[in-house]
């Protein structure tokens, strides 16, 4: 079976860096939110835990920025450029999704328009995620209460979003039964070429024209 | 039991602060050093070390006469408290006797109840950033004292009968009285807190509006503290229900379709 690369080992590290702290930061900080559970958090230590949990959460990218930033500043970019192309994913996304009703959807890209939204919301909360934390961290004392407070509803706000995400980023890369190739290619950066053929047309087809019928290379490595 | 309260007098206060001497003498509290800021007031205001404190308020009073006013200043200990909704582990709790006690150990110092409360009551001491010591201070009313049969220190202290103790509804029907009586003097005297967030156990009585003396006119819980629990965290549950059981719904389908098709080849 010919495979290609998806992910190159960096960009797979850092995601399992991000996920299993955004793992302890959800586990930590729920605590909080279920009345029932608060009691849980009595001594402090999920209190600490999500704090080391952050810095590892936000350390991690942009550390990975600071060694890919070509690479970092297209995924940046390419959450921020939508198309009509991507309104053409929305409308065969159900019959896609539902029934395996192939025929609607348009040639996808490396990520998929869903795959872009699920980049974009997660961008957008963890800069959410990062700023309120920092106020509610450092700046409590220092800025106005009100400051504190619409903090924490906006690290709520995100929490619901980007939590509600993470559950549909799971179900998609992990069980979804057409998904068969997205967990794999995460853990160990291949994926079938019969796979990205039909899930990845698009990105598949500029790879081959890159290297001109070698072997393909990865995405992440586009230049090379 | 009876609902058991404060009665505190500015018009009987002479500010000789001995209920600050006292609250931090009978809670351990240590003095903090203060600089002089162009005001008797001192300390400056309340703080993880200091429960009560005095304030100072200069204002004018009819024919320009001025007027120095004093009042206690401490956690209220409401009925509808914020604090006590917005701690997330308990820590804060409406006592059978009313006031709001608060068991340091269950707090986290997350600090939800500060930005909870309209007084500005509660203070996080500790050490910041490492976040693990961080607690919460606050009056809690003497509940060492109060629960074995003794008034709170302030009280038991307070050399003018400016801070009184006992039974609320006894208290209420005094404060009354004591407005009734101010009123041939001060046309504006009322009383503060038989109503406020359905009765804060600190009941003051007042010769002038509330906001001369610095207390809010009408207290309300912040918006922003509330909206967590009336809206955003109902909204939470339905979000992630929704989530789950549509991603279910779709395994169910999509997965009846690959069997199908994985037979029809």
């Amino acid at each position: 079976m010919r495979e290609i690369e998806r992910f190159r080992l960096s960009t797979r590290f850092l995601h399992w860096t991000v996920a299993a702290s955004a793992l302890l930061l959800a586990l930590t900080g729920i605590l909080l939110w279920v009345p029932a559970w608060g009691a849980a958090a009595v001594g402090g230590w999920s209190r600490l835990l999500h704090r080391i949990a952050a810095v590892i959460f936000m350390a991690a990218p942009l550390l990975y920025a600071l060694f890919n930033w070509r690479l970092s500043l297209s995924f940046v970019k390419e959450a921020f450029t939508w198309g009509k192309e991507d309104m053409g994913w929305f409308q065969a996304a159900p019959d896609y999704y539902f029934g395996g009703d192939e025929s609607k959807m348009p040639p996808q890209d490396h990520i998929n328009t869903g795959q872009k939204l699920y980049q974009l919301v997660s961008i957008l909360c963890s800069a959410a995620f990062f700023l309120t934390g920092l106020l509610m961290w450092f700046f409590r004392e220092l800025l106005p209460i009100e400051v504190f407070r619409w903090a924490v509803i906006v690290h709520d706000i995100a929490f619901i979003l980007g939590g509600s995400m993470v559950l549909l980023h799971i179900y998609l890369g992990a069980i979804h039964p057409r998904m068969t190739e997205s967990l794999r290619s995460m853990v160990t950066g291949k994926a079938s070429v019969e796979y990205v053929k039909s899930h990845h047309r698009k990105w598949f087809e500029r790879v081959i024209r890159a290297t001109e019928g070698e072997s393909p290379q990865g995405p992440d490595s586009k230049a090379a | 039991m009876a609902e058991k309260a404060m009665l505190l007098d500015p018009t009987r206060c002479t500010a000789c602060r001995g209920c600050v001497v006292a609250c931090k003498a009978w809670n351990e509290r240590e003095a903090e050093k203060t600089t002089n800021r162009g005001s008797y007031e001192n300390p400056p205001g309340l703080s993880p070390n200091t429960w009560t404190t005095v304030r100072f308020a200069e204002k004018e009073g009819p024919n320009g006469v001025p007027r120095w006013l004093f009042t206690v200043y401490r956690c209220m200990h409401c009925t509808d408290a914020g604090c006590v909704k917005a701690c997330p582990t308990g820590a804060l709790y409406h006592h059978e006797l009313g006031f709001v006690g608060i068991q340091r150990d269950r707090c986290i110092g997350c600090g939800y109840c500060v930005s909870a409360c309209p007084f500005g009551v509660p203070q996080v001491g500790g050490v910041p950033f490492a976040g693990v010591k961080e607690k919460v201070y606050k009056c809690h009313f003497c509940q060492d004292r109060v629960t074995n049969g003794l008034e709170p220190a302030c009280a038991k202290t307070c050399p003018s009968g400016a801070i009184r103790f006992g039974d609320r509804e006894a208290l209420l029907n005094e404060a009354r009285a004591r407005v009734e009586k101010l009123r041939a003097r001060y046309p504006g005297a009322r009383v503060y807190g038989d109503r406020e967030l359905k009765g804060l156990h600190m009941v003051y009585v007042l010769d002038d509006a509330p906001k001369v003396y610095g207390l809010p006119e009408n207290p309300q819980i912040p918006v922003a503290s509330t909206l967590w629990q009336d809206l955003l965290q109902p909204l939470g549950y339905v979000a992630v229900g929704v989530t789950a059981v549509g991603l279910l719904l779709n395994y169910l389908v999509a997965r009846a379709r690959t069997i199908r098709e994985r037979e029809r080849r």
